[in-house]
């Protein structure tokens, strides 16, 4: 119980990356944070029903939950995936506004309409 | 945005709207995360009883996403095939910033730039680049039995690929940090999956049935593959990727 | 033990959220993954360990530096 405690303290703090920080890149992190604490819970969920690692031996019985585990292995990839994209798209923010302020991004690019 | 920050009545109003979503996402959360009810046990026990008769791999996860869920694994390869060209293609429109040869508008190619680079730095990363090719091979073809498998092998040889590209200092010295050979490689062996993944539809037993059925090959040898031509795919595309960002910066 | 890991990784990710250098913040993230790769490991996913300590703290890491080093490295706000 103590564990997904910390690991929802873990989610929230991955969440006030997103939603608090001004900067382009902690948002990222912040991102980067969601999906770890993601992984984790599950493979944390999926560990309590055995004792073993699901790789098949003689006289190995209780093994964990395979699924979970292949399920986040895609999870990881996808995550890598969508951090190199989403640096990217700040670099390119980045070259055509010479800030990481999210406000002054704004404030920059819509200064026409205003 | 920035003026309008400061007007004290709207500041407080911005901390509100923090807050109201700091407790919306804990309110939906909780639940999730204190939920204390039995994990199921079936599917362990069907897997246990039955993954090594069925697919022929020890390691029961290598079974899951090469076996009963290869479409994952296949749409899998398709995104990561879609982030190495969107980001090569957004970074580059605009970019001075990628190595020699990546950016779209000096394809022609031409001497990639001295970069600084330390004695210490270039033993280290140029001599145990092929050390960790060698073990990235070993994960990646040997993800049957072992852990391991075509993501976790391919990502292990970019690894080498990224350090070999650091120490030997550019595309004159070896042809694994060229940025031709590594799409070529990338794209070749994705071709070569999809052509693996339609020899059940040859055979007519199915889109990714596992054509091999004991004489003369044993159905393991269906798993050895697809982990081959993955570990091929992902390794060159991730390896694309980090060399073209790290080929201008000083590191 | 698994509590201790999980403590860590809070202060790793509070530290890289709000430290001033953001390549510094970077390597916090860097060992947020090979802590989470370790404590996969504990919980018996050698896959997932793998994948993470590769993925995370190699060629996500390469990503930042990148981003980090051709842009601006201080975080003003």
């Amino acid at each position: 119980m103590i564990d997904r405690i910390l690991l929802l303290i873990l989610f929230l703090i991955g969440f006030y990356g997103i939603i608090v920080k001004k900067n382009v890149i902690k948002k990222i992190f912040g991102l980067t944070i969601l999906n770890s604490t993601i992984v984790m819970l599950f493979v944390l969920e999926g560990s309590k029903i055995g004792s073993h690692v699901p790789i098949l031996e003689e006289n190995i019985t209780p093994i964990v939950d395979p699924v979970p585990q292949a399920l986040m292995l895609t999870a990881i990839v996808i995550g890598v995936c969508v951090t190199a994209l989403a640096l990217s798209i700040v670099y390119r923010l980045f070259n055509s506004t010479g800030t990481f302020d999210i406000d002054e991004i704004r404030s920059k690019l819509y200064k026409d309409e205003e | 945005m920035a003026d309008r920050m400061k007007n004290n009545k709207i500041s407080i109003f911005y901390k509100l709207q923090i807050f109201l979503a700091f407790a919306a996402v804990a309110a939906v959360l909780l639940p999730v995360f204190l939920n204390d009810s039995h994990w199921p046990v079936f599917a362990r026990d069907y897997l246990e009883a039955n993954g090594e008769e069925q697919t022929g791999a020890a390691n029961i996860v290598s079974s899951i996403y090469l076996g009963y869920r290869a479409y994952d694994t296949l749409g899998e390869t398709i995104v990561l095939l879609v982030a190495v060209s969107g980001t090569i293609g957004i970074i580059s429109f605009t970019g001075k910033n990628l190595a020699t040869g990546y950016n779209e508008d000096d394809f022609e190619g031409g001497n990639r730039k001295n970069r600084k680079r330390t004695v210490l730095m270039e033993v280290v990363t140029g001599k145990l680049g092929p050390v960790i090719l060698i073990f990235g091979l070993y994960v990646m073809l040997f993800g049957h039995m072992s852990p391991g498998g075509g993501f976790q092998g391919g990502v292990v040889i970019a690894s080498g690929i990224i350090f070999i590209s650091l120490g030997t200092g550019g595309s004159e010295n070896n042809i694994l940090s060229h940025s031709g050979v590594l799409a070529k490689i990338e794209a070749v062996s994705f071709l070569l999956l999809v052509l693996a993944s339609a020899i059940g539809l040859i055979t007519g037993i199915g889109f990714f049935a596992n054509p091999f059925n004991g004489n003369p090959i044993p159905p393991v040898g269906y798993i050895i593959l697809l982990n081959a031509m993955i570990g091929l795919k992902v390794g060159a595309g991730i390896a694309y990727m980090s060399v073209a960002m790290l080929g201008d910066t000083d590191l | 033990m698994i509590t201790i890991i999980l403590v860590l990784l809070i202060a790793l990710s509070v530290f890289t959220l709000q430290h001033r250098d953001l390549l510094q913040g970077v390597v916090a993230l860097s060992a947020f993954s090979l802590l989470s790769a370790m404590l996969f490991y504990m919980l018996r996913a050698p896959d997932v360990a793998i994948t993470e300590a590769a993925v995370g703290a190699g060629v996500s890491t390469v990503i930042f530096v990148w981003a980090v080093k051709s842009t601006d490295r201080k975080d003003e706000s």
